[in-house]
């Protein structure tokens, strides 16, 4: 899998330094992979808040097969739409029985006890569920086109501390050591005798012997990586040569000032009434 | 030089001191073991040696820790990392997390000093070429063993060029073989004049690295000395401290009436 | 009291590594036996199988004869008890005496047996003085023995100690040599994974090593450990203990133990 075309090494290597740290770069799969992390998270932020910012039917449907063309040119449509299934499904479902009982609407389907289900419910739903999966759409696509690493050195090139930077990556890749954390702490707690396959009341019953070490088990290595992080003077302000830093072309600045300021006119439209 | 004078600390939000009146002094380019039985004060010398105490972790501090000359009071904590690397036991909390190459994780040190980046790669692949670990600079740093984990961690410390290294239990996580490929390393780093502090429980691994031995008991120094000598006093036992097999083998043939001698050259 | 069984278990992770293969396992009542091998040859996921926080995906396992493929880890808790090797992962009370006591408590103990086995536990690790302090004021060293006492007071036939001497000191590591003899004269089984090759051969009748998912070789330090057996150690990147290998070079047969080693030096010199 070829670097990203373009991708910008400090200027002050030699050659063969240079290559070397050229295949350090993430992969980048497809042209969208390759785009600037900043522009692919303009492009979920219009997608997600303009879902929202547009009113009826049309411009989310709009803005979601939007996402999903992207999605097949990026190659990642099928894990794309699964994903997105599996996380909006559940909240879907709530949102479903919620409004089409509860909303307030004049024309009746048909009844469930003291529930009406009206077809202004129906309406409701549809469309809270159209801009619910744009959402999970813009999002996922970000977060599966774009390396955390090559995000956060953007940002730092384009001036954020380094601190902050590292934070918000160390968050982001912090979120799957959590979940193998409580994996290994449940482990041991079941050895004990906890029940964790039986009746719900167990299970709620067995929360605070998880709960405990996973948060303190954190803490203790967050304690642990920051004095190992001061070793490697991580506290001295200033800002750093980096070795590498994604490509940003002119034509993508000029996209995203575009797509922002759409979203703007959009939700100007929709305030002051007019869609 | 990193020297301690008449220094005592005590951690934040405890009245109690855990270390009383240290003298400790480590010259270039030698290398000194410390011993001791647990929570005698060994890892507490080490966040003391380092500056993370009170520097990161806050504390009471007394006495005098001076580097190069140089009284450390009140400095900032980076400038302890260019003059005084610290490697603690767990080799997974100790690195970023952020890098997704050996190379990345070690020139994480020297990017954080504003070096050049034509300087940062110098540095990175001599650290690398020091410890022999040239051949794992592509690897994804959470995919290594615990040894070669440990070897990247302390890779990342020799990139910031300090004259003094610090090792806080660098073998205890680690199986055979990654003890193995520490002690190598620390073996080859020994010839190149860094200065190393190294506290261990395993006592043959000491034998053979240092010159010079310091146990630590209930927070003093109760003995400092020439490694052969302090490693074959008695009164180790008393302290919480294992002797090396060669030492320990010994004494079993003398309490059954034997010459310790007849296992000599053996136990290497 | 139970006797554990592995047959022909083999393992593979959900995605695609093989962890083991083959197994053969049995294990009696009183027994010591010591699982080493490289971080890898899968003595973590074997000992996961006693307890089902694994299952096979080949062979059986069978406590007292019988196949517990069904059973729920909870029930299989209350014959096999684990400690793991990091106690973080496991201590949340408040006060040692809490945590050593919880374990008892959810097999089902009334309180005054909690209680006794708890107090007991303590006093066979050495923690008793410490049962009201905050288990995050002791040192890791002592967490581990508490994490180890929490198991003790569980009083499973059984009992798994995962690397329990990382991080002791000389007392602690005795400390725990003591633990291990009391438990086997009172009928249970301990089984421990280690890499301390001395405190194996000191502590342990049997040893079982691994590589590469398979048992490579089981039986006595003494034959473990002798020179014969060296090339199957190291192919799992493992040394036999410093009493074992002098006695070698001075050609004395196999001597694992300090002890051993002393005994055929007491021998040779007599004979001279």
């Amino acid at each position: 899998m070829p670097a990203p075309v373009g991708v910008i090494l400090a200027d002050d290597l030699d050659p063969a330094d240079a290559r070397d740290i050229a295949r350090l770069v993430p992969d980048t799969p497809s042209p969208y992979h390759g785009l600037n992390p900043l522009t692919k998270a303009v492009i979920a932020t219009v997608g997600s808040i303009g879902a929202f910012a547009a009113g009826g039917y049309i411009g989310p449907i709009g803005l979601n097969l939007v996402m999903l063309l992207l999605a097949f040119r990026a190659g990642v449509l099928g894990q794309l739409v699964r994903i997105s299934l599996l996380l909006t499904t559940p909240i879907a479902v709530s949102v479903v029985l919620v409004s089409v009982f509860t909303r307030a609407g004049r024309t009746v389907l048909f009844e469930i006890g003291p529930f009406d289900a009206t077809v202004e419910g129906v309406d409701f739903a549809a469309q809270t569920l159209v801009r619910l999966f744009a959402i999970s759409l813009s999002i996922g696509l970000f977060v599966m086109t774009t390396h955390p690493r090559a995000f956060v050195i953007d940002l730092e090139r384009r001036g954020v501390s380094p601190r902050v930077a590292f934070v918000a990556v160390a968050t982001i890749e912090a979120v799957p050591a959590l979940v193998e954390r409580a994996g290994i702490i449940g482990e041991s707690q079941r050895a004990r005798g906890l029940d964790t396959e039986g009746s719900l009341r167990a299970r709620l019953r067995g929360l605070l012997p998880l709960i405990g070490p996973v948060i303190i088990g954190t803490l203790t290595d967050v304690e642990e990586r920051s004095l190992a992080l001061e070793s490697r003077a991580f506290s001295r302000p200033g800002r750093r040569h980096l070795l590498w830093a994604m490509p940003d072309a002119p034509w993508e600045r000029v996209l995203r000032w575009v797509l922002l300021a759409g979203l703007a006119a959009t939700a100007i439209a929709r305030v002051s009434g007019r869609i | 030089m990193l020297a301690l004078s008449g220094v005592s600390y005590r951690y934040a939000g405890y009245a109690a001191r855990v270390l009383h009146d240290i003298d400790l002094t480590l010259a270039d380019g030698e290398i000194v073991g410390v011993v001791g039985a647990n929570e005698a004060g060994k890892s507490t010398l080490c966040l003391v040696a380092s500056g993370l105490a009170p520097g990161s972790i806050g504390g009471g501090l007394t006495g005098r820790l001076a580097i190069d000359g140089v009284d450390m009071k009140g400095r900032p904590l980076h400038e302890f990392s260019t003059r005084v690397g610290i490697a603690f036991q767990n080799p997974a909390t100790q690195l970023s997390g952020v890098s997704g190459s050996v190379f990345e994780e070690v020139a994480f040190g020297p990017m954080n000093l504003g070096l050049p980046a034509r300087e940062t790669v110098e540095r990175t692949k001599a650290a690398l070429a020091s410890l022999g670990i040239e051949g794992l600079r592509e690897r994804e740093p959470r995919r290594l063993s615990g040894g070669q984990a440990q070897l990247v961690v302390i890779a990342s410390l020799l990139a910031m060029r300090p004259a003094h290294l610090v090792l806080d239990e660098p073998t205890a996580q680690l199986d055979p073989e990654g003890t193995r490929l520490v002690g190598e390393a620390l073996r080859r780093l020994a010839a190149t004049g860094t200065a190393m502090l190294i506290v261990e429980h395993k006592a043959d691994l000491l034998a053979e690295l240092c010159r010079r031995v310091v146990v630590i008991d209930a927070g003093r120094i109760a003995l400092d000395g020439e490694t052969a000598a302090v490693l074959g006093d008695r009164r180790l036992v008393d302290w919480g401290v294992e002797p090396p097999s060669s030492v320990r083998l010994g004494r079993a043939l003398e309490a059954r009436g034997l010459e310790p001698g007849l296992i000599a050259g053996s136990t290497a | 009291m139970t006797t554990v069984a592995l047959e022909r278990v083999g393992f593979v992770y959900p995605d695609g590594t093989r962890a083991l293969s083959g197994v053969d396992l049995q294990v009696t009542p009183g027994e010591t036996v010591a699982i080493i091998g490289q971080n890898g040859s899968g003595k973590s996921t074997l000992v996961r199988q006693l307890d089902g926080l694994l299952r096979p995906t080949e062979g059986r396992v069978l406590h007292d004869g019988l196949d517990v493929a069904g059973v729920r880890v909870a029930v299989l808790a209350a014959r096999v008890g684990i400690a793991f090797q990091n106690p973080d992962r496991q201590i949340f009370a408040g006060t040692v005496r809490r945590e050593v006591e919880f374990g008892p408590r959810i097999l089902g103990r009334a309180a005054e047996e909690a209680a006794r086995a708890g107090a007991a536990a303590l006093s066979a690790v050495g923690l008793d003085e410490l049962a009201d302090a905050n288990p995050y004021d002791l040192g890791f060293s002592r967490r581990k023995l508490l994490a180890l006492a929490s198991v003790l007071a569980m009083e499973t036939p059984v009992v798994v100690l995962d690397e329990p001497t990382t991080g002791q000191d000389a007392r602690g590591v005795r400390r725990i040599q003591d633990v291990v003899a009391r438990a086997a004269a009172a009928g249970r089984t301990v089984i421990a994974i280690s890499h301390d090759m001395r405190f194996v051969a000191e502590t342990f009748d049997r040893v079982v090593v691994m590589g590469g998912g398979r048992i490579t070789l089981d039986g006595p330090p003494a034959d473990v450990f002798a020179e014969a057996s060296w090339p199957v150690l190291a192919s799992t990147y493992l040394e036999a203990p410093v009493a074992a290998r002098a006695g070698a070079r001075l050609g004395l047969g196999s001597t694992p133990t300090d002890e051993a080693l002393v005994d055929a030096l007491a021998g040779a010199a007599r004979s001279a």
